[in-house]
């Protein structure tokens, strides 16, 4: 599903990721740990397009980095879905609205067919009823709930959190770990980063610790010949990619 | 799903509405020198055509032709170049008679030394000066004909006058058409800057340029439509307020006006396509 091979990634003179090889399957739940400053934030980076590895390669789905036109790059990010400690919620839109923009981005859904959509996402998250408040009138567990909710309301074969628990108090935080074991045990892969020990202990997945831009502990890379998913193969039109590999036993 | 691109547009529009009002004045003034032009053109090229209509071929006969040759002759012109009258010597006299009016001259000039004419007005695709004095150097070698005359010098000046306006209405509207990219493409790059936080969520999420800039583009050619239409309203004042001076004035045909709206719009689309695939590649991550 999600495949690095030897990536180093350079800002400038700056060592971010340092050959760092991993590989994280369907359905799977993956912790990155580690301090602040050691790349993984930049591994998120490299799984939703938005940079490209100095050298290695980075393989989502059946997407590899450096070949995608700025089209594919919005189809693969229409496959994840992506919570930010800082929530990334529009303010000038209801918790509606921001939850119901993230279905007509991925636009496989008829209008008629998004307000059930958001609102099953909306009541998932514990959200009903909120419908119509703005972020500003949300507390920061609601707030970020409100953001898990639009990851999740396209049923994303991938989930991707980067510190989701980072600006909440710990009562919310607890909720928002609940809810992505949930995601989970639904059958969506979650790819978590996280500072803190307890966050990545909460979570049922394996860890893997980096520091400094190293894995220093965790599965190594792929067996040699192994590479998974379609590290060679061609992309494929758009409708086959952006089915998103729905789990089974997610909703809608 | 349109509707909610207008919707965006429309969001758009109202949060920034500081923006949206500056572009839509400038545009009005750069529409407004524009539409003046083409109203001024519009109407001096109904007076070129109003004068130019009157323009006519005199083709003097020599004293000897019989009114067969006359009739044949009258014929072959009428065919060739457009309709033809007969005007008979006396006719001729009668006609200056009535120009003079003052007997004594007239009994000074003496006999009628007028030729008979016939009068060609010439068909719409020969009125230029070039195709007169073509056709005049093509009448003149029938054998029935004494001389031709057109007034030359006169039918170039008005053809000048009509190519420089022409000329001067597409410099103009060049300039504006170039001032109208200018302010849209700076107005949205403005606007994107200003949404960049939407814009790059969106981009996380996965749309496209193309559904993140449906409602730049959707409130550009708003602005411009209703640049335009304020346009046309100034435009309206001012005719006007002309014609309470001037007689013959005229507004641009309902046509003319749709057009003008048209290519207003056109020309905010495709400012905007050229500064969203510009500010985008910027902002989106």
């Amino acid at each position: 599903m999600i495949t690095f091979e030897q990536v180093t990634k350079r800002y400038g003179g700056r060592l971010a990721l340092d050959a760092v090889s991993w590989h994280m399957d369907e359905g799977e739940c993956v912790v990155f740990l580690g301090p602040s400053g050691a790349g993984k934030t930049t591994v998120l980076r490299l799984i939703t397009h938005e940079i490209q590895p100095s050298t290695g390669s980075v393989t989502v789905g059946t997407f590899r980095t450096g070949r995608l036109t700025r089209s594919q790059r919005a189809l693969l990010r229409r496959t994840l879905g992506i919570i930010y400690e800082d929530f990334r919620l529009l303010h000038d839109r209801t918790v509606f609205e921001n939850v119901a923009l993230a279905v007509r981005i991925v636009g496989r859904f008829a209008e008629s067919d998004i307000g059930p959509r958001v609102r099953t996402a909306l009541e998932e998250v514990g959200l009903n009823g909120m419908e119509s408040a703005f972020p500003a009138e949300l507390s920061a567990g609601e707030k970020q709930r409100a953001a898990i909710a639009r990851a999740i309301v396209n049923r994303p074969a991938v989930v991707l959190a980067d510190e989701p628990t980072g600006a909440l108090e710990a009562e919310s935080a607890a909720d928002v770990l609940r809810l992505l074991k949930t995601i989970h045990l639904e059958g969506a892969a979650v790819l978590l980063v996280t500072t803190r020990e307890e966050v990545a202990a909460a979570v049922p997945g394996r860890v893997l610790r980096l520091v400094d831009g190293k894995l220093i502990e965790g599965a190594p890379a792929p067996a040699a010949g192994v590479t998974p998913i379609a590290a060679a193969a061609p992309i494929p039109p758009p409708d086959i990619a952006e089915t998103g590999v729905a789990p089974a036993s997610a909703t809608g | 799903m349109h509707v909610f691109f207008v919707k965006e547009a429309w969001r758009s529009f109202r949060q920034h509405r500081g923006l949206g009002m500056t572009a839509i004045f400038s545009l009005t003034a750069a529409l407004t020198l524009s539409g003046l032009f083409v109203l001024l053109s519009h109407n001096a090229d109904n007076a070129l055509k109003w004068v130019g209509d009157r323009r006519e071929m005199v083709v003097y006969l020599k004293d000897d032709t019989t009114d067969s040759r006359r009739a044949a002759l009258i014929e072959s012109l009428t065919r060739l170049y457009g309709t033809t009258t007969y005007v008979s010597r006396e006719q001729a006299w009668k006609e200056f008679s009535e120009q003079i009016g003052d007997p004594v001259l007239l009994e000074a000039v003496g006999s009628n030394p007028l030729p008979a004419s016939l009068r060609v007005r010439l068909r719409p695709e020969l009125l230029n000066a070039a195709s007169m004095e073509e056709a005049a150097r093509q009448v003149a070698q029938f054998t029935e004909v004494e001389d031709v005359r057109y007034g030359a010098e006169w039918v170039r000046r008005l053809d000048d006058l009509g190519a420089g306006l022409r000329r001067g209405t597409l410099a103009v509207g060049v300039l504006v058409a170039l001032a109208i990219v200018f302010v849209i493409y700076n107005t949205l790059r403005l606007t994107v800057l200003a949404r960049r936080q939407q814009v790059e969520i969106m981009s996380r999420l996965g749309a496209t340029d193309r559904f993140i800039a449906t409602p730049f583009v959707i409130e550009a050619m708003f602005e411009a439509a209703l640049a335009a239409l304020l346009s046309l309203g100034v435009l309206l004042t001012f005719k006007q307020a002309v014609s309470a001076q001037v007689t013959g004035v005229v507004f641009l045909p309902a046509l003319g006006s749709l057009a003008f709206l048209g290519v207003a719009v056109a020309l905010a689309w495709l400012a905007s396509l050229i500064a969203l695939s510009r500010v985008l590649r910027a902002v989106g991550p």
